[in-house]
């Protein structure tokens, strides 16, 4: 029923993981880690759950992305050799391109019998389909995925890196895709700071908090939410108001003590 | 191909500039499935400019090309690059017994 990510805290918040054959939006701006989560779920998938991978790239080479696997510790290139893996690196129309009900990435999805995939980053279609015929050429991309029984993650950028304004895409993708998975560049005291929140999944309850999360050397690493602070997701958090009144006392207190 | 010296070889493979750009870049990226026009814009050159050698490396059969649609998808054939490394390999080890 559940594609888990491999990521215990991210699967937790999913109760689970994704629900097999949905299609996941992973939103967020520049250096969030889009890519290193999407890439993470298909690393453990072929590593840990027996669940071969097809990652689609339109920007990024393949060489490049060996090259930041590795820095994980992933070696995706012995993973392709092992036929567990693939990284395809193509432009949107040949993504989009269906004769008689046929793409050409479904040999390739044939080849290694994928059960995930990822396209990196579906944002790229905006710049080479009409806008007028994104939305059907998306909604008949996932239903083909659907069909042939994927559990998919789309990428996509998101232009606000601070502020209170929300903008998945101009094409109504989040009502599209089953599952949203937010991150967020975040100014805690100065500091800046990754969340994540799961903001949706279909016909599944999730945990709603925001967590910190960081890019360690081994990949996305979820830590505890931001329970001290409210408006964290505006760009402008202020300590919640328990947090405020708990700290107010405690420093009364210890004042009177001196 | 039924080169005999590994200059022949090389010449057909990489004779001339792009040829070259175009095997590395299959090489180093062998996961490539993508239009001439993909390709050219990889490698910073224009369609007109890759076209012809992309036709080359194809009836060498370094590359593949298949249509869908109205769409000309170009990917590497592995098996023959696999092919061709083994035989500059062995090509280089004769000369080096020379």
């Amino acid at each position: 029923m559940r594609a888990p990510t491999g990521i215990s805290e991210l699967d937790a918040m999913l109760h689970g993981g994704l629900m097999r054959g949905d299609v996941a939006l992973v939103v967020g701006s520049a250096g969030t880690g889009k890519t290193t989560l999407a890439l993470q779920y298909l690393i453990n998938g072929a590593t840990k759950f027996n669940e071969n991978g097809l990652y689609i790239t339109f920007e990024e080479m393949p060489a490049q992305i060996y090259r930041d696997a590795a820095s994980f510790g992933w070696d995706v290139r012995k993973l392709e050799a092992e036929g567990k893996l693939r990284v395809v690196c193509t432009s949107p129309p040949v993504l989009v391109q269906f004769v008689e009900q046929r793409n050409p990435i479904d040999a390739i999805i044939a080849e290694i019998n994928a059960k995930r995939i990822v396209i990196d980053s579906i944002s790229h279609l905006e710049s080479f389909i009409p806008a007028s015929e994104l939305r059907g050429e998306l909604y008949r991309l996932i239903n083909h995925l659907k069909m042939k029984e994927l559990t998919s993650i789309f990428t996509v950028e998101s232009h606000e890196v601070f502020g209170n304004q929300l903008v998945v895409t101009g094409v109504g993708l989040s009502f599209l895709v089953d599952c949203i998975i937010l991150l967020r560049i975040v100014e805690i005291q100065s500091t800046l700071k990754k969340a994540l929140t799961v903001l949706k999944i279909r016909g599944s309850d999730h945990d709603k908090q925001l967590r910190e999360f960081e890019i360690t050397p081994q990949g996305i690493k979820i830590a505890a939410p931001f329970a001290q602070y409210e408006g964290v997701l505006t760009g402008a958090p202020r300590m919640s108001l328990t947090e405020e009144a708990g700290r107010a006392w405690a420093e009364a207190f210890a004042r009177k003590r001196r | 191909m039924k080169e005999t010296n590994l200059h022949e070889l090389m010449g057909k493979l990489m004779g001339t500039e792009i040829k070259a750009e175009l095997v590395r870049l299959f090489h180093m990226n062998p996961g490539i499935l993508d239009t001439v026009e993909g390709i050219a814009r990889r490698v910073g050159r224009m369609p007109k400019e890759v076209e012809t050698e992309i036709s080359t490396l194809v009836e060498l059969g370094v590359l593949r090309r298949e249509r869908f649609g109205n769409l000309d998808v170009v990917s590497l054939n592995t098996s023959k690059d696999r092919e061709i490394q083994s035989r500059i390999a062995t090509l280089i080890e004769g000369s080096g017994k020379r």
